[in-house]
């Protein structure tokens, strides 16, 4: 999901920046307001369990592993806006000190994993659970179906990313000058394997983290919801 | 049950996570060139080399550019073996491998320059299909280049600070200091839970318990977390912390470093203008 550099062409890349910066503006803003100052280190602990979150393998059947981005759980524990700063300044730690997810498309990654899935994923999660007590199965189903449905929509938004790009950018000889793929082949590339696997790998992660927590320490999941609320 | 290696691969994730760390941090301490320059015009300038990439249509200077990241690499005494394998491992081979479709005429129609023929099946190779995956995997190299290159020259703290010229929002630098700090020790927490795992369990171990096993260690790091956030915030007021975050400013910008960012910045303004020319 991470898209590297040199995948996207600049009109995207430019467009993309140009949505986020209003989102992460209102984030700090929203987030500024309701954080108590006592939970600043907060936002930083959370930036850290996101990106450690993406570096766990998880075993799938047949002896292999895959990896969860964590971004709904993030929105389930700590609201979604706080959700998307966190997850902003992981994505932005991968991109500018480990290469990994680009420079340029640091806008479309966040785009991506920051809001689309952190929003889809946190507004299934409450229609779901509705006003369910935070201890129940229900919040553990809808954490699952949140997860899955998230990262699906967010892998479908980053392959339309991908299959526009022959159409924005074709030299005049006809070869492409970015990601050499259209929509016919990005989408399917794209939503197989995270309708397969990797939305199969969030939605174990998410839910089996909340039913953890539900049994360990469910004042952690009381205070995350007064605290949105 | 299942032969499953998750243990060991997160375990061995961890590891080479913080042991590329300390290559880099040792690399941005070298007397080389890149090391030599005030960081904020350093990643200015990668960043006009990156846009530079990212907005040319040509092989010809995309090639050149990835010449001058390898020449820059060797004057900053980053060893070419240990920056190759950086690079070209994982992205740029993950990149080469999803661009061999887009040479043949299912994907990319056009100009014939080549059939092959596989048990009866003709594959035909075009001149467009060509073009399209050599400036797709040359770009992608190219960039991740840059980008690894001024990471393992600039030390990772200046990196984040760095972030302050273009405006970011102090909130957000602070923020990434410290998320950068704790992703070191939650990586030290898992790695040392892991391997008290395996000393336990070994490495047959069924895939649902492995699930489980991660969804533990997902939820014992969040509780973790939540509770350092008092201790962090107490460091914190102890140490004069009253609401607003300070930052340090010791960068100073020598002649060296402006003639560096003219030079660049006339570059980048040929390839960009250049660029709507050819």
């Amino acid at each position: 999901m991470h898209i590297p550099d040199g995948y996207l062409g600049p009109a995207t890349c430019g467009v993309l920046y140009a949505v986020m910066l209003p989102i992460w503006a209102f984030a700090s803003k929203i987030v500024k307001k309701t954080l108590r100052s006592r939970q600043v280190p907060m936002l930083a602990i959370a930036a850290a369990f996101s990106f450690v979150i993406m570096m766990f393998n998880v075993p799938i059947p047949g002896g292999t592993t895959g990896h969860a981005v964590g971004a709904v759980l993030a929105a389930i524990l700590l609201g979604p806006w706080a959700a998307c700063i966190a997850v902003t300044v992981a994505l932005v730690v991968q991109a500018l000190l480990f290469g990994d997810g680009g420079i340029t498309a640091i806008g479309a990654n966040c785009f991506n994993m920051a809001f689309v899935e952190v929003f889809v994923g946190y507004y299934i999660y409450k229609i779901i659970s509705g006003h369910s007590s935070v201890i129940s199965a229900r919040r553990v189903i809808a954490a699952g179906i949140a997860g899955y449905v998230a990262i699906n929509i967010a892998a479908f938004s980053a392959a339309v990313l991908f299959g526009i790009q022959p159409l924005l950018h074709r030299a005049a000889s006809g070869e492409s000058l970015y990601c050499p793929y259209g929509l016919n082949v990005a989408i399917p590339a794209m939503l197989g394997e995270h309708m397969l696997i990797f939305g199969w790998v969030e939605a174990i992660v998410t839910a089996m983290v909340i039913k953890y927590l539900q049994k360990q320490d469910p004042n952690i999941l009381e205070t995350a919801e007064e605290v949105i609320e | 049950m299942k032969k499953n290696n998750f243990i060991e691969r997160s375990i061995s994730g961890a590891v080479s996570f913080l042991k590329e760390s300390i290559f880099a941090d040792e690399y941005a301490s070298k007397n080389g060139f890149l090391q030599s320059l005030d960081p904020r015009i350093k990643t200015l300038t990668f960043l006009m080399f990156i846009m530079a990439i990212l907005f040319t249509k040509s092989i010809a200077i995309l090639l050149c550019l990835y010449a001058a990241c390898l020449v820059l690499a060797l004057f900053s005494k980053i060893n070419i073996g240990f920056f190759l394998k950086r690079t070209w491992i994982f992205i740029p081979l993950f990149s080469l491998f999803i661009a061999i479709p887009a040479l043949f005429s299912i994907f990319t129609p056009g100009q014939t320059i080549l059939t092959i023929n596989i048990i009866g099946a003709k594959l035909i190779i075009t001149r467009q299909g060509l073009s399209s995956a050599s400036l797709f995997v040359t770009r992608v190299v190219t960039s991740v280049s840059f980008a690894v290159l001024l990471n393992v020259t600039t030390r990772h703290f200046e990196l984040l600070r760095v972030l302050r010229i273009f405006k970011v929002p102090q909130i957000f630098v602070m923020t990434l200091g410290m998320c950068y700090r704790y992703i070191y020790l939650f990586l030290e927490i898992v790695e040392n839970t892991y391997l008290a795992i395996k000393s336990r369990v070994g490495s047959r171990l069924h895939y649902k318990k492995g699930q489980e096993i991660v969804a533990w260690n997902i939820s014992s790091l969040w509780q973790r977390s939540y509770y350092l956030n008092e201790a962090v915030y107490n460091a914190m007021l102890s140490r004069g912390y009253s609401g607003e975050p300070v930052l340090l400013n010791d960068f100073k910008i020598k002649s060296k470093d402006w003639a560096w960012l003219f030079s660049i910045t006339l570059f980048f303004v040929i390839i960009i203008l250049g660029g709507k020319i050819i």
